[in-house]
């Protein structure tokens, strides 16, 4: 091989890379755009919101709860060697509220919620259902992308919200269990850290997260080539690519809010 | 008279797949035109041209003297209104009942009533063979057999009663009192509505039975053109073998 190899194999990643980014961003700008226009198919938008939200609810129940006890086990044990595990409510709560339960939701629920896409909409692609909706004369973009980039983007943060009291739940079932710390003192100095634009931080996080999840789940779906073969393989990719998208969004938005915070 | 739909000098490749080349014809308004070839040469993509599912590389397609390739979203809606398709594998909406896939586009175009509808999704539904069975209409395609998925997405092109319809391969699977129905009702429509048909088949019986003209896919044109008894005399040898399906065991 010669040396240049690997760096065009690198420019090659790089540049589908590129065209992957570009693609997702004329999707939703052609979502967006078709979206607003009359009818705004608000039952399906609806119908869909139902159907995400729902199937979800066991597990986030079950993330937000245990992320809950993880968290504030570790932040107990931390604290005790300073013996001051009675801050453990305070030191729990900035770092679930603004960072793991939206996050954690985002990987575990939005990947979910963005495979099922992915399969749904690559099976009907694969089948041609999706030109028979064009040669029907209606958009598929409109009926198939739209309600579902609307859906995934309100039922994430709905799903944060119910992630963020579940969570708090654990925590105060560890504080007061594991260390001593009464549940009502825990819930005291967990709720009096936070300020109005910790929620919001995490509440925007999640909101991005769940425009990226549908977006990427649409996408692929729509990308899919032939066979069912094809559809396990854009459903992969879409769970490494919601993974990436999410991780490198978080970042970008702690460092947006850390200093609003 | 100008031709309803025209392909004109098309050139159309999927990266180095190259289907068409040059390649020209026209169908006229209230014909039966159907088109032959061997599997895998570009018919089902021939089809998808002609409703803009599928863009060109180069020439015209046209639809009524309009380019397909440049119409609008509002233009493409109209053109689709006007001819519908029937897929290969039929691609009906798994997630819809039988009925509101046979009904979709009268729900996208029209203001028919749910009443208006129903009547209109029986009629299609008898005139494909499936009206024997009263509960068909509210089954889920995925318990249908395959014949009858194919039947019940033919019902679904023509109820919103185009002017062109595009058969993609609508006879295979079917048993032959069915594929006969078929025949039967390209027939009908032509006779009774005027519809336009593009049949794409491999079945030769119903192609000879049907069409006023059969176009043959040979090397990314369509060379051969003609009436089924100016078909089955000509006498180049890819018409005529493929044709009465002679095989010749060094081809492989
Ligand atoms: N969307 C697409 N992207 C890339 N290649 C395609 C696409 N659609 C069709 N092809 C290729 O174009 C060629 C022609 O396909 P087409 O489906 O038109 O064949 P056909 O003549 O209808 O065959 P059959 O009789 O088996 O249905 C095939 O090689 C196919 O792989
Ligand atoms: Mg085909």
């Amino acid at each position: 091989m010669s040396v240049r190899g690997p760096f065009e194999y690198i420019g090659k990643e790089v540049r589908a890379g590129f065209d992957w980014a570009g693609g997702i961003s004329l999707l939703l700008g052609r979502a967006l755009v078709r979206g607003v226009q009359r009818p705004w198919g608000i039952y399906d938008v609806f119908r869909q919101i139902v159907a995400l939200g729902i199937r979800s609810l066991p597990l986030s129940t079950l993330m937000g709860v245990f992320v809950g006890m993880a968290l504030t086990w570790q932040f107990g044990e931390a604290l005790m060697g300073f013996g001051a595990k009675n801050a453990v409510g305070s030191a729990a709560a900035l770092a679930l509220v603004r960072e793991l339960v939206p996050t954690l939701m985002a990987l575990t629920i939005g990947a979910k919620i963005a495979t099922g896409i992915t399969a749904e909409l690559g099976s009907m692609k694969v089948s041609e259902q999706i030109d028979a909706i064009a040669s029907l004369g209606a958009d598929p973009i409109k009926k198939l992308v739209w309600p579902r980039l609307m859906a995934s983007t309100v039922t994430l943060p709905l799903l944060n919200v119910y992630g963020n009291v579940l969570a708090l739940i654990g925590g105060a079932f560890i504080a007061d269990f594991v260390f001593d710390v009464p549940a009502e003192y825990f819930y005291e100095t967990y709720i009096d850290e936070l300020y109005p634009m910790d929620y919001i931080s995490g509440l925007v996080k999640s909101f991005t997260f769940g425009l990226l999840v549908g977006l990427i789940g649409c996408y692929q779906g729509f990308q899919t080539k032939f066979g069912t073969e094809a559809v396990g393989i854009s459903t992969t990719n879409t769970v490494v690519a919601t993974s990436v998208a999410i991780i490198v969004f978080d970042f970008v938005l702690t460092t947006i809010f850390l200093p609003v915070g | 008279m100008a031709p309803i739909i025209e392909l004109r000098n098309v050139y159309k490749r999927f990266g180095d797949n190259i289907i068409y080349e040059d390649m020209s014809f026209g169908v006229e308004a209230g014909e039966t035109f159907t088109i032959i070839g061997g599997s895998g040469m570009g018919k089902s993509v021939c089809l998808k041209l002609m409703i803009g599912l599928l863009p060109y590389d180069a020439g015209h397609v046209l639809y009524r003297g309009k380019e397909v390739g440049d119409m609008n979203a509002e233009e493409l809606r109209e053109l689709r209104r006007n001819v519908a398709m029937v897929f290969q594998g039929g691609a009906l909406f798994d997630s819809m009942s039988v009925l509101d896939n046979v009904t979709y586009a009268l729900r996208e175009h029209t203001k028919m009533s749910d009443q208006d509808m129903l009547e209109r999704a029986r009629e299609c539904l008898d005139m494909v063979g499936l009206g024997y069975d009263k509960d068909i209409l509210y089954r889920m395609p995925a318990s249908l057999s395959g014949g009858m998925r194919k039947r019940a997405a033919l019902a679904r092109s023509i109820a919103i009663k185009p002017e062109v319809i595009l058969y993609d391969e609508p006879t295979t699977g079917l048993d032959p009192a069915n594929i006969e129905r078929i025949g039967h009702m390209i027939r009908k429509l032509q006779k009774e509505l005027g519809v336009t048909s593009i049949v794409v088949t491999h079945d030769m019986p119903i192609a000879w039975k049907c069409s006023n003209r059969v176009a043959m896919l040979w090397q990314r044109k369509f060379p051969h053109i003609g009436t089924p008894e100016e078909m089955q005399a000509n006498p180049a040898p890819e018409v005529h073998e493929f044709i009465n399906g002679i095989y010749h065991e060094d081809q492989d």
